[in-house]
């Protein structure tokens, strides 16, 4: 694997849309690629932050309860 | 009103989803309000068409359509170029911030705030704002992500690709505002 066919499965690789061949022919390439590596690191990370920034909101659990209220 | 055991056992089930379904009304309607009123609305009608739900299927995708095409209908005449985002071209925060000689370049995101992140989520077209909750916030298979927005999955690949360069667009202006990273020599910082 080459670095543009790397870059080309970043997305999902950090996504865990490969498939297992494709996995490890990306990691070997990681491997042995610092530039790669970092870009990585780097999406993953952006992925992460993304997350832990968007998930903490949780309905209120006033709201929980008229829901259950009116559906069951 | 005397609801059947059926419909109970159901909508205790729905109910489990409620956290994903009231985080992606907050994201797409940005006010906790309608978040709440597009949820009621979604719950509502899933129960009314609990029959077309096929049971072993992905519950929390099915909910995420009915809530999301809710949310569309509101939309009906908006013009296409409101909601959706032009090719941004390649813009990799990862490479402004590799020339601008911040190593390691992940480390620059340990200090971009969680609220700057929301509202840079938020500024994103509806669009590719939904794929993001989906796939990055919520943890959807592109399989599932496109059962959730009725499109095929190089739809959503294509998006959220798009979305992730607008995000880190955005991120990088909030980093260069607020002096995380210093900005480009040559001009070139996007406004
Ligand atoms: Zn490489
Ligand atoms: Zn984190």
């Amino acid at each position: 694997m080459n670095c543009p066919d790397c870059k080309d499965k970043l997305d999902r690789f950090v996504d865990r849309e490969l498939n297992n061949t494709e996995v490890l022919e990306l990691q070997l390439h990681l491997e042995g690629c610092p530039e790669c590596s970092d870009q990585y690191e780097f999406q993953a990370h952006l992925k992460r932050l993304v997350k832990h920034s968007c998930d903490c909101d949780a309905a209120p659990a006033a709201f929980r309860e008229k829901l259950r209220q009116i559906l069951t | 009103m005397a609801e059947s055991p059926a419909r109970t056992a159901f909508a205790e089930e729905a109910l489990t989803h409620l956290d994903t379904l009231y985080r992606g009304a907050l994201r797409l309607t940005r006010d906790p309000d309608q978040a709440q009123d597009l949820v009621q609305e979604a719950y509502l009608r899933a129960l009314r068409y609990q029959h077309s739900y096929q049971t072993g299927t992905n519950m929390k995708a099915w909910l995420f359509a009915i809530m999301r095409n809710l949310f569309w209908d509101r939309f009906k005449g908006t013009r296409k170029e409101d909601v959706s985002l032009d090719d941004v071209g390649d813009f990799v925060l990862f490479e402004k911030l590799r020339d601008e000689g911040a190593r390691p370049e992940a480390d620059v995101l340990d200090r971009i705030a969680a609220s700057e992140v929301v509202s840079a989520v938020e500024k994103l077209p509806p669009l590719h704002r939904e794929v993001v909750l989906l796939v990055d916030v919520e943890g959807f298979s592109y399989k599932d992500a496109a059962q959730a927005l009725g499109v095929p999955i190089g739809t959503v690949m294509s998006r959220l690709h798009r979305a992730r360069q607008q995000l880190q667009r955005s991120l990088y202006e909030y980093a260069v505002e607020s002096g995380i990273v210093r900005g480009s020599t040559n001009g070139a910082t996007p406004q």
